[in-house]
């Protein structure tokens, strides 16, 4: 085999030097034999060099190395330290470092390294401090200790930053022997080095990281005294902002922030890494103001236009984050932004894209999207999904831009995009579909246009399903049929089976398209994959080939989903032996089945994650949509016959966190009923409950009575389950009240070995915390797509105006949020963001009434220089008592 | 500069090199005897238990030694084996005066004795520290150790003193005779 040698090929072309790396297509194998170089008599020492830096080469390619051929490379590469070249010894440093044999073989070079820590050459000194303390065990240490001590002050600057630096890490493991090197420490911190300063601060910090009062001298002291090394000047900024954030749970005094001063100082420093250290340490503050915010935002805008790439980008990031949290404070900068969306970096690029997309206000869409579509062609997929979320924000946030949004995404939909790509565009448009109902028509005929050439089954068949559901119920459902058939003639067997599943809802939900539909399954019949003959089969006979069921009865069987759990259908379904008596779905058990142990374990894990991202805290089911409780609710016979669910409510904890029993409770608002559901989680691994009951005590609440209670018959630990109390309430009355509690249960104790409960158990309770009904468990948030069609669509006449006192609040942002969350209504137009310095607000909202009735508010802000917050309140609607009932919610609150 | 160095001693101008290994138990006093034969000025003055291996060179009689000194502590020795390959000759000490371990150093000497890598490389044995009262003598040392029985190798053995020298210089110089008088490879 001809190996090309990189040092000919340098000289035979210099052109193409840069193109190739000197280690290109080097192979383990040949290096391994060019190392035994390490062992000849007479060293060659560049030769060895060469070889070293070939083996870390590989190394740091992550080749890896056998036992063995790490031990033999270690051993010969010990014997290089008979040379006094001092590049060599420099290779040979760094080659122990890197590959680290076992640790008793490791010790072979420790008195080679003592030598050289005691050598007159600092860079040996230097060097062999730092190998040193990465290999020796805590009992050397002892012995080498006072030189290590001493190389903190050296007055060589790589010295002590050696010494420093293996501080650092030998504080992990030696915490108590790096302790005592504190006053050299804090010595080495006043050093004139910068890299020593910097070294020495944050090995001073790290000794003293777990003493608050230490730490905030610490920076006290230094934020006063002049700090030179950029770096540990940067440091001291994190260290400050700790400091800060450590402090404000104890001082809520409404005066200066402590050491703000040294931050905004900060940013007239000469070094830009400091001062941009500083700006974005100021807009991470915890509850910054906007006049703290200025000063950094403006050094940030400078950021923007600089030369340098690393700037605009470090500039456009921290921005960018502002911008979730202060929008109104990044508008200043939304010229330079603009410019960046042709900046020749396209990570810089797509910062500026989504930053203006979340501070643009409505006027601004359309020439940004212009600007955004040249540009997509020319960013990668990860980058074009966080533009795609970004526009999806900002839709809902403008429903009346819908159009242009949407027609944004459809253009990008049939543009060249891998599947994670294309899912985030779909997603989008699903959403937008749901919340934005004047959307829906063009949204479905752009999704149908993408099914036409969409190589991703999964995408197909996700918006085959939405097709089925949504399309009968459009004004002109024909128009799909034919998207929906020609996947049938032209896709893969999965696509075709969802497609026959569209087909048939169309058939059932539209009367004058069932005879079309059943010609088109009937075709189906055809087919040569097994499902998709099945599927039509099945729906043939249930759209009336055969008359046993009723016509609605279709509808209903091909839209509602299995009212068990999979788990346990399939379990039932594997069970089935083929014979005379039918499949009983009815006789498969409804009820979540207990975990076996080494299920229960994988759960635990599963939930310590979840807990862990704080997606599923205290082991209570995450927040569902109100589609999916509506299944669930369907399933109960006893909910059968109260009617449509108007609303599901969030969860509310009944629970401390971290009790025995977790329960949170969901109130669903019915027309005449409410149905309180108890998310229960048994925490304790030795106990399963049985029977379990919440006994809600109305008898503070006259309007309300107990029509029935669903008991959970088990509740096994870690796996949560559901108990309901349906109570009836005057139909249509807004009737409001206030309930106790008790969790009622059998306990058994459970042998955890084993995993078996005992037979014998115990009747138990456990106090719940109070539920309440309020107004806005009657009013759900709606979005209408412009505020002030709809609010001058209805009579000025029948609108409630009234003003109130709100106090003194924190900022006009948090009493404006307060309200909202009160009112349970929906913010539109963005309006829920107050400018940051903003001395009066409008927001507008809007909801809908139970029984139907929409409800639109304009809530006008004011706060003065004490803080006081007053509000004037009107609210519209055709129900002039659902205007009143609105300001009452805000006068009895 | 590598390059003329090269040339020279392919013309056998230069200084041969030639790597020596010192084993020992621990304590036998490697070290010592190690930093006799450094000139005058580089030699330390506290010699302290060596913690895996130290690596010296001296010059004598127109050959560079480079002597790899490895720690005799019992943890140490199973490493010893990692430096024989390239090793062209062994020295090893007996602490003539610690008597009670003697048959350890048998064992750990027989161990190299046999092992494929040294087969040909010249032995000089040490009985140090015999300034020590009731010390053994070298021969003592020598039947102690049966160093007889090899028959296809050469070997030596000196009474010596770390401390001060003696005996030492005489190892080496049998040593030189030893490396100049084997047919170069
Ligand atoms: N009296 C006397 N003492 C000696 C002699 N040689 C060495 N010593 C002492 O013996 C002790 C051990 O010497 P070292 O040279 O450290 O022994 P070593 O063989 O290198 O030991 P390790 O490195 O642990 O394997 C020291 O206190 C020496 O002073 C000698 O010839 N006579
Ligand atoms: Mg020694």
């Amino acid at each position: 085999m001809a190996l090309v040698n990189p040092r000919d090929k340098k000289d035979e072309d210099r052109d193409d030097e840069t193109e190739y790396s000197p280690f290109f297509g080097i192979e383990k194998g040949a290096v391994l034999q060019e190392a035994r170089v390490f062992n000849d008599p007479q060293l060659d020492t560049r030769r060895c060099q060469q070889v070293i830096t070939k083996l870390l080469y590989l190394l740091n390619q992550g080749e890896s190395f056998t036992k063995t051929e790490a031990t033999e490379v270690f051993f010969a590469t010990t014997k290089l330290f008979q040379s006094k070249d001092i590049a060599l010894r420099r290779m040979v440093y760094l080659m122990i470092k890197e590959i680290t044999p076992s640790a008793d073989e490791v010790i072979i070079v420790t008195s080679s390294l003592m030598k050289d820590m005691n050598s007159k050459t600092d860079l040996y000194r230097a060097n062999a401090i730092r190998v040193l303390c990465r290999i020796i065990d805590g009992g050397l240490l002892g012995q080498i200790e006072r030189y290590l001590k001493q190389a903190v002050v050296d007055k060589n600057p790589i010295v002590a930053s050696a010494a420093l630096v293996s501080g650092i890490h030998l504080l992990k493991n030696n915490p108590e022997i790096v302790k005592r090197w504190s006053n050299e420490v804090q010595e080495a911190v006043n050093s004139k080095a910068p890299l020593v300063q910097f070294h020495a601060l944050a090995l001073l910090h790290q000794i003293r990281q777990n003493d608050r009062l230490a730490v905030s001298k610490l920076v006290t002291s230094l934020t006063r005294g002049n700090v030179r090394s950029p770096l540990a000047q940067c440091l001291l900024i994190r260290y400050t902002v700790q400091v800060i954030h450590e402090a404000s749970g104890i001082s809520s005094s409404g005066g200066e922030r402590p050491f703000y001063e040294f931050l905004e100082g900060c940013l007239r420093h000469k070094a830009e890494m400091v001062i941009f250290e500083a700006a974005r340490a100021i807009t991470q503050l915890e509850g910054v103001t906007s006049r703290e915010l200025t000063p950094a935002i403006t050094v940030l805008q400078l950021f923007l236009s600089s030369s340098k790439p690393v700037l605009r980008f470090a500039a456009v990031r921290t921005l960018n984050k502002v911008a979730m949290t202060h929008p109104l404070a990044v508008t200043n900068c939304n010229i330079d932004m603009e410019s960046l969306i042709s900046d020749q970096n396209r990570s810089i690029a797509t910062l500026a894209i989504t930053t203006l997309l979340k501070t643009g206000n409505e006027s601004s869409v359309d020439r940004l999207m212009k600007q955004i579509t040249n540009f997509m062609s020319d960013i990668a997929d990860e980058f074009k999904i966080t533009v795609v979320e970004a526009i999806r924000s900002l839709c809902l946030k403008f429903p009346q831009k819908y159009r242009t949004l949407m027609n944004f995404l459809s253009n990008i939909l049939r543009e060249e995009g891998g599947f994670e790509y294309k899912k985030a565009i779909v997603d989008s448009i699903l959403i937008l579909i749901r919340e934005i109902p004047d959307a829906k028509e063009s949204g479905l005929s752009h999704l149908c246009e993408f099914i036409e050439d969409c190589e991703f089954t999964y995408l197909s068949t996700q918006i085959l399903h939405l097709l089925g559901n949504e399309g009968p119920k459009t004004a002109d459902p024909s128009k799909y049929i034919r998207y929906i058939y020609n996947r049938v003639i032209l896709e893969n067997a999965t696509v075709r089976a969802s497609a026959v599943s569209a087909l048939a809802k169309f058939g059932a939900m539209v009367d004058f398209l069932q005879p079309r539909i059943m010609v088109l399954l009937r075709r189906c019949l055809h087919d040569n994959d097994d499902e998709v003959r099945d599927r039509a089969t099945l729906y043939l006979q249930v759209l009336g080939d055969t008359k046993d069921i009723a016509p609605d009865g279709a509808a209903a069987f091909l839209s509602e989903t299995l009212n068990v759990p999979l788990a346990n259908l399939e379990a039932s379904l594997k069970a089935y032996e083929p014979s005379e008596k039918p499949f009983n779905i009815a006789a498969v058990s409804k009820e979540a089945k207990p975990l076996t142990i080494a299920e229960k374990k994988k759960e635990k894990k599963a939930q310590r994650e979840a807990a862990a991202t704080g997606a599923h805290a205290n082991g209570v089911a995450p927040a569902v949509s109100t589609s999916s409780y509506e299944n669930l609710l369907n399933a109960i016979p006893e909910f059968a016959s109260i009617g449509k669910l108007f609303k599901s409510s969030k969860p509310v904890q009944l629970t401390e966190e971290e009790t025995e029993y977790a329960v949170n409770v969901v109130k669903h608002t019915y027309p005449a009923h409410v149905v309180f559901q108890f998310n229960a989680t048994n925490t304790i691994q030795e106990q399963l409950l049985e029977n379990v009951e919440v006994v809600m005590d109305t008898s503070l609440a006259d309007e309300f009575e107990e029509v029935a209670s669903i008991p959970l018959k088990s509740l096994p630990y870690g796996s949560p389950g559901q108990t309901f109390v349906l109570l009836a309430k005057p139909e249509g009355a807004v009737a409001l009240g206030k309930f106790g509690n008790v969790l009622k249960f059998k306990v058994k104790e459970v042998d955890p070995a084993s995993g078996e409960p005992d037979e014998e158990g115990y009747e138990d309770e456990y106090a719940l915390e109070d539920v309440e009904v309020t107004i806005g468990d009657y009013i759900q948030r709606t979005s209408v797509s412009n505020f002030r069609n709809s609010w001058e669509a209805l009579d000025p006449g029948l609108e409630k105006v009234d003003e109130y006192g709100l106090g003194p609040r924190e900022s006009l942002q948090e009493a404006v949020k307060a309200v909202i969350n009160t009112l349970g209504m929906q913010p539109v137009e963005g309006t829920d963001q107050v400018p940051s310095n903003a001395r009066s607000h409008t927001a507008l909202l809007a909801g809908t009434f139970i029984g139907n009735v929409p409800v639109l508010a304009r809530l006008s802000f004011g706060i003065d220089a004490q803080k006081q917050v007053a509000m004037k309140l009107a609210v519209r609607s055709e129900d002039e008592s659902v205007s009143e009932l609105i300001q009452d919610i805000i006068a009895s609150s | 500069m590598g390059l003329f160095r090269r040339f020279l001693r392919a013309l056998g101008l230069g200084p041969e090199k030639v790597g020596v290994l010192i084993v020992g138990l621990d304590n036998s006093g490697k070290s010592t005897l190690l930093n006799r034969l450094r000139p005058k000025k580089a030699r330390t003055a506290d010699v302290v238990p060596t913690i895996g291996f130290q690596v010296e060179s001296f010059l004598k009689h127109g050959i560079q030694f480079t002597a790899f000194d490895m720690s005799g502590a019992g943890r140490y020795r199973s490493l010893w084996e990692a430096y024989f390959k390239d090793a062209q000759a062994v020295i090893f000490v007996i602490d003539a005066t610690d008597l009670v371990r003697m048959c350890v150093a048998k064992d750990e000497l027989e161990l190299m004795l046999r092992h494929p890598d040294l087969r040909k490389v010249p032995f000089l044995f040490y009985a140090n520290k015999s300034d020590v009262p009731k010390c053994w003598t070298a021969l003592q040392c020598a039947q102690a150790l049966q160093l007889d029985e090899n028959k296809d190798k050469p070997w030596n053995i000196l009474a010596s003193n770390a401390l001060t020298g003696e005996g030492v210089e005489e190892g080496i110089d049998w040593l030189a005779e030893m490396i100049k008088s084997k047919p170069t490879n």
